[in-house]
């Protein structure tokens, strides 16, 4: 019975390494870089086209609808780099001058890109109220 | 008071570290005083919290803003439940309800099992001892409930957030907790059996309903966290990935494959290492789950927020759990050895083995993408994230492989199944199954995951089917009732195995309502008064946008006309809430309009008050409540095989124990809503006699009900017949003058709504009592003359038994089920 443990070993090896591969190709449409928009900004270029969740802050009085729709235009900034956004759908209550958001979208040279729902407007005093701090970058 | 607080939990803290050493020595030296007195401080603990516990309910209830955690998390306008609720409701708070809990649950493990499992219980004791240690110490060191403001305390309470004032947050947490807590004990007993070496099948036994009992409010709490989010949130899902969901879900998930692999070990001795692992790694689970949400590690909604110290702590206890238990696996090793080894892959066996693989594998893979992002951190230095898509495309398969498993696993045999075998048991399953595809097919599904869901769905269903008639069919030779009560009394005779397929039956419906989400439709637009947005069948009119305010928050509430294939079915009000001192946080209640079939679903997320224009979002979420509904049948078969063995007989006729629980949250789903939007107009106040004569006066519009109780829509009769009740009143007659002069406006008593008792009409009211004495005393003579039947001589049908085609189909049944 010399073949039993080589047929299992083969068997595991096939296992583990169709599981991989699944992993490997679902991992690398599935996952987004989650940045902050000035190591993003420092070189756009590279990032153009990437899935990314952007971390920022809203500039304050930036947004700009468009009346009667749902076409918003805002700016982004963290430690100084700024970001021009466009999304159209519907923003969280917590979205407005100055607050943190993380945006789902792509880089392109016209600017960032949200995509549908893509818009997380983050709340750290949502359960911890009086805590209120951005953690650190 | 927070000085009590504070030396209560202090005295709980060295009440365990007594009970802990003294068992432990108790049960070395064989002293049973020793242990005695370990279980009596393990007891005393218990009490101590439970005291602790009533003094931070009281400070709540007492608005004492000096303790801070008081101050944090309630306000003196919040509502009463609510101020209870606030205990769970923060971090140091929910640490302090799981000692409470863990105490209690230790104290009832520790009672009922004192006599039977004598060698495990002083182990037992101190591994929950040990845990409860833990979470005390890090009360005391770290997160004290019981701390006060230094200086003079601000006089007002923060209050609870909005989001979580809502009768599902009051209750979802201490469901979770239940169901995390419940795990420690099968832990406990699991590390007893180790350490003393009774590896046996007794501990086993001790703990399997344990972790049902655990099972059921893991899922209870995760449906109701799933309400909460679909209700509360508003955006039109119920499930999100969020990493403290599937914090919950991990253990969920080992659970029930516990539940499942155990059943292989006590019929056939097998996977004795898997189990014991299998406990370890629950336990471990919800403690990393506690962990996740808690210290701040992964990012979400949830957390609490970010705490180095607390994670270190964490870290080290939970290290300390899998070098101790694993240790002691690895130790046991040898008396671990199962009795038998597989006999075919196609065997019921080999289906549990298969199904808890799977399970197995879910939990590591989404505990592996929930900790992705930070394990990328780790890595490779950036963070990369992975969203709700990843999931679902890994999840899917896999659960739709867990759905087929779960038809396939009641149709094979134990040990093996023949070929024979094989065909006659997936023959009508497989038909039904393969039927509801094609049918879909040609009706047109094009969704594949959801189509495949569905004929899988069929397919469970057709098993289950098959096996309740097959036993039914049996009982009923052998019995010779008819086939309901055949299915009934099987139930109740072998509740274990009937129990699980109506669990199974919920999953089935739960896995309908996830299916739906593949014919999920939305869209989002800005109205005007008067526009008008279509999805699907339905049409939703904006009308007008109004704001009103009550003492505790402001309202902002949109009117919308629902139109269904253009004929109007109703309004709608979805709006949003500006809670005092949370105004930044406004809460969306939405609207939901709720069917069987779909639910329309409408959110206000933006208004413009000047120029009344609202922002809608309308999302068709078809066969959503399939999945509360999927919950209740499951607690209902979980509660039908907890019914201890001595509830036997009466197990078809008496109330199961989670029924209450179930209609609950059956009715809560149902009713939620309506008795939202359903609040009664208060009516001007009226006299004692007044409402007493409503009560025996009918309406006279036909619905014969009295008037304060008729169920028709502009009764006619009823206004006309208060303004007489009223002018008769006004003039000053009594109760009997009134009664008399409405006979005489009638001419007879028929517009009364009981016969006035005295005279003949004592006859009528005798009536109904007539009638059921009559009814009892015939039941109870057919119940006589059965019961004698039974004992009676000359009819030995069961003596010859042995050429009885129906007692031969039975004994393959039950020796299907047995071994």
């Amino acid at each position: 019975m010399k073949s039993k443990p080589i047929k299992i070993a083969a068997t595991a090896v096939v296992l583990a390494l169709a599981f991989l591969g699944l992993l490997y190709s679902t991992l690398r449409d599935g996952t987004q870089y989650y940045k902050h928009v000035d190591e993003v900004m420092a070189d756009p270029g590279a990032w153009h086209g990437k899935k990314l969740q952007l971390h920022g802050y809203v500039v304050d009085k930036s947004i700009l609808q468009k009346p009667d729709t749902l076409q918003y235009r805002f700016q982004v900034q963290s430690n100084g780099a700024v970001v021009q956004a466009s999304y159209t759908g519907i923003v969280p209550d917590t979205f407005k001058g100055g607050a943190e958001v993380v945006l789902n979208g792509h880089l392109s040279p016209a600017g960032f890109a949200v995509d549908p729902n893509g818009v997380m407007a983050k709340c750290p005093s949502k359960y911890e109220p009086g805590k209120v701090g951005s953690p650190g970058s | 008071m927070a000085t009590l607080g504070s030396f209560l939990l202090l005295a709980s803290f060295v009440g365990c570290a007594y009970a802990m050493a003294a068992s432990i020595a108790g049960a070395r030296r064989r002293s049973q005083r020793l242990v005695e007195s370990g279980i009596g401080a393990f007891y005393f603990v218990s009490a101590l919290m439970t005291m602790a516990s009533a003094v931070l309910i009281h400070a709540f209830v007492t608005n004492n803003y000096s303790i801070k955690y008081v101050q944090r998390y309630s306000s003196a306008a919040d509502p009463l439940p609510f101020k209870i609720a606030s205990y769970w409701g923060g971090l140091d708070g929910s640490i302090m309800f799981w000692v409470f809990l863990l105490g209690t649950f230790g104290a009832i493990a520790v009672y009922t099992n004192r006599e039977r499992n004598r060698e495990l219980i002083p182990y037992v004791v101190s591994v929950i001892a040990a845990v409860e240690m833990f979470f005390i110490f890090l009360m005391v060191v770290h997160n004290n409930p019981f701390s006060t403001f230094v200086a003079q305390g601000p006089g007002e309470g923060k209050g609870l957030t909005p989001l979580l004032q809502n009768f599902y947050m009051a209750i979802h947490p201490p469901s979770l907790y239940i169901g995390f807590v419940s795990m420690t004990i099968p832990f406990a007993f699991g590390i007893a059996a180790l350490i003393t070496g009774h590896l046996d099948d007794s501990w086993l036994r001790a703990v399997r309903r344990w972790t049902m009992v655990g099972w059921l409010f893991l899922s209870f709490g995760l449906t109701l966290g799933m309400l909460w989010a679909y209700e509360e949130l508003g955006w039109g899902g119920f499930w999100m990935w969020d990493p403290v969901e599937n914090a919950a879900a991990l253990p969920w998930f080992t659970a029930t494959a516990f539940l499942h692999s155990l059943m292989v070990q006590e019929r056939r001795g097998m996977l004795r290492v898997w189990n014991v692992t299998l406990v370890i790694v629950t336990f471990f689970l919800t403690i990393f789950g506690t962990f996740m949400t808690r210290s701040g590690v992964v990012q979400s909604v949830h957390a609490f927020g970010e705490d180095r110290e607390l994670a270190l702590l964490f870290t080290i206890f939970m290290i300390t759990i899998l070098v101790f238990s694993f240790g002691l696996v690895i130790y046991r090793l040898p008396l671990l050895r199962a009795r038998h080894s597989l006999d075919s892959w196609m065997s019921r066996e080999a289906a549990f083995l298969a199904n808890n693989w799977i399970l197995l594998f879910s939990a590591f893979f989404v505990l592996f993408a929930t900790m992705y992002p930070t394990l990328s951190e780790a890595l490779r230095g950036e963070r990369l994230t992975v969203g709700p898509p990843f999931f679902n495309k890994w999840m899917r398969p896999i659960g739709l492989t867990l759905l087929l498993l779960t038809g396939v696993g009641p149709l094979l045999a134990w040990r093996k199944s023949t070929l024979t075998n094989l065909v006659q048991q997936f023959l009508w399953p497989t038909t039904i199954g393969l039927l509801t595809g094609a049918v879909l097919y040609a009706a047109g599904v094009r969704v594949w995951a959801s189509g495949i869901c569905f004929a899988l769905c069929g397919f469970v269903v057709g098993t289950l089917g098959q096996e309740f008639i097959r036993g039914a069919q049996i009982r009923k030779g052998a019995t010779g009732t008819d086939i309901v009560t055949a299915m009934i009394g099987l139930v109740g005779r072998s509740r274990r195995r009937y129990g699980g397929y109506i669990v199974h039956l919920g999953i089935v419906l739960i896995f309908l309502g996830f299916a739906g989400e593949g014919f999920k439709q939305e869209e989002q637009a800005t109205l005007k008064p008067g526009q008008q947005l279509e999805v699907g069948r339905f049409t939703v009119r904006h009308d007008a946008l109004r704001v009103t305010n009550d003492a505790q928050k402001q309202m902002i509430t949109g009117h919308v006309s629902i139109f269904q294939d253009g004929k109007p079915i109703g309004e709608m009000t979805p709006a949003k809430w500006y809670f005092a001192k949370h105004e930044e946080e406004p809460t969306t209640e939405v609207a939901i309009r709720r069917a069987f079939s779909e639910d329309l679903y409408v959110v206000l997320s933006g208004y413009d008050i000047s120029k009344q224009t609202g922002v809608y979002a309308v999302t068709i979420n078809p066969l959503v409540n399939w999945i509360w509904l999927g919950f209740a049948v499951m607690a209902l078969g979980t509660a039908l095989t907890l019914l201890p063995e001595t509830a036997f007989s009466f197990a078809v006729s008496k109330v199961p124990e989670g029924a209450a629980t179930t209609t609950l949250l059956l009715l809560s789903v149902l009713l939620w809503p309506t008795a939202v939007v359903g609040q009664t107009v208060q009516a001007t106040p009226r006299s004692a006699l007044e409402r007493r004569l409503e009560g025996e006066i009918l309406c006279t519009c036909g619905c014969r009900r009295p008037l304060n109780n008729c169920g028709m829509l502009n009764c006619a009769g009823h206004a006309d017949q208060t303004a007489k009740l009223r002018k008769y009143l006004s003039e000053g007659k009594d109760h009997d003058a009134v009664i008399a002069a409405f006979v005489k406006d009638y001419g007879d008593q028929s517009i009364l709504a009981a016969p006035v008792d005295k005279g003949f009409n004592r006859l009528a009211w005798l009536f109904p009592y007539l009638v059921g004495a009559t009814g009892a005393a015939s039941i109870a003579v057919v119940a006589f003359r059965w019961s004698r039947r039974e004992g009676a001589p000359g009819t030995p049908a069961q003596n010859d038994a042995g050429e009885d085609p129906y007692l031969r189909a039975r004994l393959d049944d039950e020796l299907r089920d047995l071994d």
